[in-house]
């Protein structure tokens, strides 16, 4: 293929119908459309559906609008966002997704400065990959806010918020993986080799400090103590990250490295399921300890009570039969690499299963025992609840599925430019 | 001036007039769950003999308002006499007040697309010099009293001192200003506030208090 020479990378001359036109980005806008679909639900209820106030009724009396909006504040579901349960699926995708597009590109810059061969001929497309995940975050988190006021972000920042501190982070934390992703790209000029270490142990640094902040963000919330009595978070958050995004990396390893890498895949693969392993052993040591710590109302609510089938299946999703399957040594060959993929895609979707629990687990005790003598309730007509849960609602759902798209339209049109799936040779 | 509310909630009878009021006074947005101020209500039975308690609630203007501290565009803030305030414009919708408040104080004004909460009347009443909120001025069994904690010869201080009291969820650290009175009949106290809860005397409270505004610096 033509090649264009810029700023020491080789661009690929690639035709853009073809581009247009890949399957992997068909399904990319499948995916989007989705997600599509849900922002237009999600800005349908929460810039246009009708809501009146209590001057309403006196400033536009016969208003068949006001009406309509009576109606809707009697009858209707109470706005978008419950007041019990203010973070969901939104916060549950963006977790799994963010934590699990850096827990690659953290253990990627760990493999490299450990030297593992194989990851430093794969780095660029792992990371690649990575980046195009924590871009599925940030979309994610991005339909959930107020956009129309994120103004007030740089105007009048509280540099003390967790929440705040997400956006120098990701201002920062993104350009980071993208030089990384140019040093590895111009692998052969003599400068990108001679700072290699420096960028991969701030790169290491900088992925511990993410980990950090997000631990903070929800460390700082004190009346969820499933979030606060948590032992430490930061630790947690980067266990399970690694535990994700292991099973990402294989099930990424299976998709573009089976066929180029030849020999070197089954390398590959048994390096990922160490990874995988370790990792799961970690965490299954970390859950096991961390309800000792937590508070008993949020943990009898998880091990014992509404949410206990959940997490039961997140343990034995996520950990218990992946580490099973992996550890296995019975197969042989073809049925081996496919083992390690249905154990894979185990692992994805019990901490998917995982970081949904974390959520809404914070969620799940009520606020409303504030006297201490037992939950109340705040209005004539509902009856007393003993957990909060409210299912995901078909935006949510869509725009989590839409964050799918997101990474294989990243990812692809990087690819299609910078050939990062390419073996380097280096 | 450090603003704050004492609540005898043995007095109250769930007529709701608080609740009207305050929508009306402050144009809150009409819906069950959409409330500044609201009753909670608990039934249980002791002895096979069943009972209902009512528990006036609005937000407790804590404080170490932990909402506070998570708000990343200080929408959520202090005023000068101890308030806390929700201004909608600069509100991103994270909802990370919501879920650092203990006491369920916040909801989403799906008119403006930001979180509201009570504010003591500020805008409506107390900034132009009203002495009372509307909640206060409407209940017909006196629940409330509104004053300020910093004025020794307050109607608010002087209730503080004569009676015992408790505030709500003080292991969270918030130092919450809802002063709930310690209900003068002994059965009703027992069944309405939780064995955990400690009882306040205005001289201990106030040393609380004082090292909760030092640590803010106010």
């Amino acid at each position: 293929m033509e090649k264009w020479k810029r700023f020491g990378l080789e661009i690929n001359n690639v035709s853009l119908k073809e581009l247009l036109l890949h399957p992997v980005m068909l399904w990319g806008y499948l995916f989007l459309s989705i997600g599509i679909f849900g922002i237009y639900e999600v800005f349908h209820e929460r810039y246009f559906l009708l809501s009146a106030h209590a001057f309403d009724a006196g400033l536009h009396p016969g208003s068949r609008e006001v009406a309509e909006a009576m109606r809707e504040a009697i009858f209707g579901a109470g706005g978008e966002v419950k007041r019990e349960a203010p973070w969901t699926l939104y916060i549950a995708n963006y977790m799994y997704m963010i934590y699990t597009g850096s827990g690659i590109i953290f253990l990627v810059a760990l493999a490299e400065l450990f030297g593992v061969e194989i990851i430093k001929k794969t780095a660029a497309g792992f990371m690649m990959f990575g980046l195009g995940i924590v871009f599925a975050g940030l979309f994610t988190i991005a339909v959930d806010l107020n956009i129309l006021h994120m103004q007030w972000m740089f105007l009048s920042p509280n540099f003390g918020a967790g929440m705040w501190l997400m956006l120098p982070l990701y201002s920062i934390y993104i350009p980071f993986v993208l030089f990384e992703i140019y040093l590895l790209l111009t692998h052969n000029s003599a400068w990108a080799k001679k700072i290699a270490v420096g960028i991969l142990v701030l790169s290491v640094a900088i992925d511990i400090v993410e980990y950090y902040i997000q631990a903070k963000l929800f460390n700082m919330n004190t009346a969820r103590h499933l979030w606060t009595s948590y032992p430490n978070l930061t630790l947690y958050f980067i266990l399970s990250a690694f535990v994700a995004a292991s099973g990402m990396m294989i099930v990424y390893a299976y998709w573009t490295y089976r066929k180029t890498l030849q020999e070197a895949f089954d390398t590959l693969i048994d390096f990922l399921k160490k990874i995988a392993t370790a990792s799961i052993l970690l965490l299954g040591a970390y859950e096991a300890m961390a309800f000792l710590f937590v508070d008993k109302k949020w943990a009898g609510v998880m091990l014992f009570g509404e949410f206990r089938t959940a997490f039961y299946l997140y343990v034995a999703v996520a950990m218990v039969v992946p580490f099973a399957l992996l550890s296995c040594k019975r197969f042989r060959g073809a049925a081996r690499t496919t083992v390690t993929l249905i154990a894979a895609v185990m692992i994805l979707v019990g901490t998917y299963l995982g970081r949904y629990l974390f959520v809404y687990g914070g969620n799940a005790y009520p606020m409303s025992d504030r006297f201490g003598t037992g939950f109340e309730k705040y209005s004539e007509y509902e009856s007393i609840k003993e957990v909060i849960y409210y299912a995901p609602s078909l935006a949510e759902i869509c725009v989590a599925v839409g964050s799918i798209g997101v990474i294989l339209l990243v990812y692809k049109i990087v690819d299609a430019y910078l050939s990062v799936s390419s073996i380097s040779t280096h | 001036m450090n603003y704050a509310m004492a609540l005898d909630y043995q007095n109250c009878i769930n007529c709701k007039a608080c609740e009207a009021a305050c929508k009306e006074e402050n144009g809150v947005q009409l819906g069950a769950d959409k409330q500044r101020i609201w009753v909670g209500q608990q039934e249980s039975s002791r002895l096979g003999n069943p009972f209902v308690h009512f528990y006036p609630s609005q937000c407790n203007h804590c404080v170490d308002a932990p909402c506070v501290n998570v708000c990343p565009t200080g929408a959520s803030y202090f005023t000068e006499e101890g308030l806390v305030m929700a201004d909608k414009d600069k509100c991103i919708l994270c909802k990370g007040c919501m879920e650092a408040c203990p006491y369920d104080a916040r909801f989403v004004d799906d008119q403006a697309v930001a979180v509201d909460k009570c504010t003591f009347c500020y805008d409506t009443r107390i900034s132009k010099g009203e002495t009372t909120t509307a909640c206060q001025a409407t209940c017909p069994t006196k629940v409330r009293l509104f004053g300020d904690l910093d004025d020794e010869k307050s109607e608010l201080v002087q209730t503080l001192k004569k009676r015992l009291f408790f505030v709500l969820k003080e292991r969270e650290g918030t130092v919450p200003k809802l002063m709930y009175l310690l209900p003068q009949n002994k059965e009703y106290a027992m069944s309405s506030i939780g064995a955990e809860t400690t009882i306040h005397t205005w001289d201990a409270f106030r040393s609380i208090l004082d090292a909760a505004r030092t640590k803010r610096g106010a």
